[in-house]
């Protein structure tokens, strides 16, 4: 029963200033259940407590009241965090290392190997492009670099959930879509991936189930075809159909008591044409 | 883990900017402090090497060594790379120990390097000094005398210092003996005179005296007249012969003319057995200073798991110094314990009635001897005396040294977790 990937019961977070006065209540009896291999959104405004409910699971906070499980276990445990990967909401790291210093102490952190260690890092940053700057010490990356080596951090142990804290703040449309690419990679490989953010065009597209938070209490949680799905209506999508037909079909559906609401031809997104052209210079 | 984190926090430490002007400083202390001009005692500018390491540069370490662990931990929480590390399978205390550890080594490092580099500069100049100064390259172990007496006329006594008149009015005499143990051991012996002379002729700097050394077992003596300074100790050599293993030495002692004066106590000779253990005493010394370091580094990072960076610096700058003038302020709480006992011994303004005085016990006395109790004791950790005397410092010494720092060390790291455990980083 408790071999959910994440589970929280009644998980509440007031912060409280130095006298120990009450300056906000983050977090609201928070119930979460997230099932192992899914990609999972957690969305919601500025301020409506993802963050908070991050920082509570990795226990960087202690919770006022309420529990955790990350894999079965108390999120005390210090075992768990063998398994999990974390990038937090900015990219919080060593300025004086390089990518491949920096990527080595996290490993290190794991106790990787050395031999093992030294593969993974080179691939590491082979897969998150840095290859051209792994000399550069991170105070001269770019934010979007830094993003990626934090990226790079998070799965360093090959995490089986790996809780990602607004992932594509900073990156370059490109960049965007190799993240979307990289968390369905990390669902085919069986991993469990929490997503914090809220753009809802880019959870949309990726997110299994998803729970919307708003003033840190919980407003919605299920899946995103139940939510997004409207069951009343249908969209057509046809290709090489003349003028002639298209009427035709309208009267069609007209006879049979349907109201046509807009017929359009589907447009590409602005991302999409934007990364075509990037990725048609190259 | 623990070694992952004291790594990481060394390479940061060495990558900054303030280390590289601290150890440039050092540097040039090491260069240009020995360029200024000392007394013409040959061996002043060995004994100047010795100050400017373990005085300026050390001090000049420690300042840099406390600013950068007192710093580091708020610096992280600051920054948020402490989120990087706390969400990795490593235990809090282990994050502790780690920057402990961190800066354990970087000051390993500062004290390597400098200390080698001084005593380099402090070989070559004690190459060229004449025999009679090289004691100061030498280390010593130093024997009390095991009997004192005054034969003939005491003259007077004044405040336990006794005092004899010259011209065989009344002899010193000092008695040593079980000094050379191992009759393998070819250590030579030296006797250091330390005493007091005064003479009725007007202003004398210096008095001729009569200094007698005789074998008791083997009926050998040396007699010699040697001129006795009112500022200096004067050594007499004996060799490695005029000390047997079953030696009982009589070292006698008067001035030479009628209305000269020596003033001497028990301790005022001393005889010294004389190695060639230079380098082993300056390591033991630099590893004293070491230990010093390590307890300022665990109580710094201590301060720094609650506190944020600038309290932090100056509560560790107000520890080490309060820890330097304990003394003083173990000194200051007997003097108000003692006011009502000894009146005297309080200053004037204190001697009035004062109805402060009655809460003074409570008010300052109390707090004080908590203070001086709590703090930790720095000047345990001063070796550069022994150094400059070229007294071997004793194992004892080290061991002890070495003791309350991993007492005092342990007792900080074990505060130093439960606090850290019990932090939230927002
Ligand atoms: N250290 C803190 N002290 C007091 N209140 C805080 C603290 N950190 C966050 N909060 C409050 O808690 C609430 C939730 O903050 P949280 O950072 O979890 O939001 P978020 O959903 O991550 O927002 P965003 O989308 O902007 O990242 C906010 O109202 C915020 O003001
Ligand atoms: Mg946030």
């Amino acid at each position: 029963m408790n071999n959910y990937a994440v589970r929280t019961e009644g998980l509440t977070k007031v912060y409280r200033d130095f006298w120990r006065r009450k300056s906000s209540s983050a977090l609201t009896n928070l119930n979460l259940t997230v099932e192992r291999g899914e990609i999972f959104g957690l969305l919601g405004p500025n301020g409506s407590g993802k963050t908070t409910t991050v920082k509570l699971l990795l226990g960087l906070l202690f919770p006022t009241s309420g529990k955790s499980w990350l894999l079965g276990n108390p999120s005390s445990d210090l075992t768990v965090k063998r398994k999990i990967g974390f990038l937090p909401e900015e990219s919080y790291l060593y300025k004086f290392l390089n990518a491949e210093e920096i990527l080595d102490f996290y490993a290190k952190l794991f106790d990787i190997p050395k031999k093992e260690r030294k593969r993974r890092v080179d691939s590491l940053i082979k897969d998150v492009g840095l290859i051209p700057y792994r000399k550069r010490p991170l105070s001269q990356y770019s934010k979007g670099m830094l993003r990626r080596i934090g990226l790079a951090q998070a799965i360093i142990n090959d995490p089986e959930l790996v809780i990602l804290d607004e992932p594509t703040s900073g990156l370059d449309p490109i960049g965007s879509r190799e993240m979307k690419d990289l968390i369905l990679e990390f669902k085919r490989q069986g991993k469990t991936v929490v997503l914090c953010s809220h753009l809802l065009a880019d959870v949309q597209d990726i997110c299994d189930r998803i729970a919307i938070l708003n003033k840190g209490v919980l407003q919605v949680m299920g899946g995103v075809k139940e939510l997004l799905s409207q069951r009343d209506v249908i969209e057509f999508m046809v290709k090489n159909l003349s003028e002639i037909d298209i009427q035709a079909v309208k009267s069609f559906i007209e006879e049979r008591n349907g109201d046509v609401v807009s017929i359009n031809h589907p447009s590409s997104t602005l991302e999409e044409l934007f990364v075509n052209i990037i990725q048609h210079h190259r | 883990m623990t070694l992952t984190i004291a790594i990481n926090t060394l390479r940061e430490a060495l990558r900054k900017k303030t280390l590289h002007v601290l150890i440039g400083l050092g540097l040039l202390v090491m260069l240009i402090l020995p360029a200024i001009p000392t007394t013409d005692e040959p061996d002043a500018q060995v004994k100047m090497m010795l100050v400017i390491f373990f005085q300026v540069v050390v001090l000049l370490c420690i300042t840099g060594v406390i600013f950068l662990s007192a710093t580091s931990l708020p610096c992280e929480i600051e920054d948020r790379t402490i989120y990087g590390i706390l969400s990795k399978p490593i235990a809090r205390q282990k994050v502790v120990m780690g920057k402990m550890l961190g800066f354990a080594l970087l000051s390993a490092m500062l004290l390597a390097i400098f200390g080698l580099l001084n005593m380099v500069v402090i070989q070559r100049l004690a190459s060229n000094l004449p025999e009679e100064y090289r004691g100061i390259v030498k280390a010593r172990t130093g024997f009390a005398a095991s009997q004192f007496d005054i034969q003939g006329k005491l003259h007077h006594t004044r405040e336990g210092i006794a005092w004899v008149e010259g011209g065989r009015a009344g002899i010193a005499r000092w008695t040593f003996s079980g000094l050379r143990k191992n009759p393998a051991n070819k250590a030579i012996f030296e006797a250091e005179f330390n005493l007091k002379i005064e003479s009725s002729r007007g202003f004398a700097d210096t008095i001729p005296l009569f200094v007698s050394v005789e074998d008791a077992n083997r009926h050998q003596w040396k007699t010699e007249v040697l001129p006795a300074r009112a500022d200096k100790p004067f050594i007499v050599k004996l060799g490695a012969e005029g000390v047997q293993e079953n030696s009982i030495l009589h070292i006698t002692v008067f001035p030479v003319h009628p209305a000269d004066y020596i003033g001497v106590t028990a301790k005022d000779v001393k005889m010294f057995s004389v190695q060639k253990g230079f380098v082993t005493n300056y390591a033991k010394a630099v590893v004293v200073t070491f230990l010093k370091f390590l307890l300022i580094v665990v109580i710094a990072v201590m301060g720094s798991t609650y506190l944020s960076a600038p309290v932090s610096i100056v509560s560790a700058f107000v520890v080490f110094l309060c820890g330097h003038t304990l003394e003083y302020i173990k000194d200051f709480s007997l003097l108000i314990q003692c006011h009502d006992m000894h009146e005297h011994a309080l200053p004037a303004m204190l001697k009035k009635p004062n109805t402060l005085l009655v809460y003074m016990d409570y008010l300052l006395k109390k707090p004080l001897e908590w203070i001086s109790f709590v703090l930790p004791d720095f000047k345990r950790f001063d070796s550069l005396k022994f150094l400059l005397k070229g007294i071997d410092i004793p194992l004892e010494t080290v061991g002890v040294s070495f003791g309350y720092t991993a007492l005092y060390a342990g007792i900080c790291l074990f505060i130093s977790a439960i606090i850290f455990k019990k932090r939230e980083f927002f």
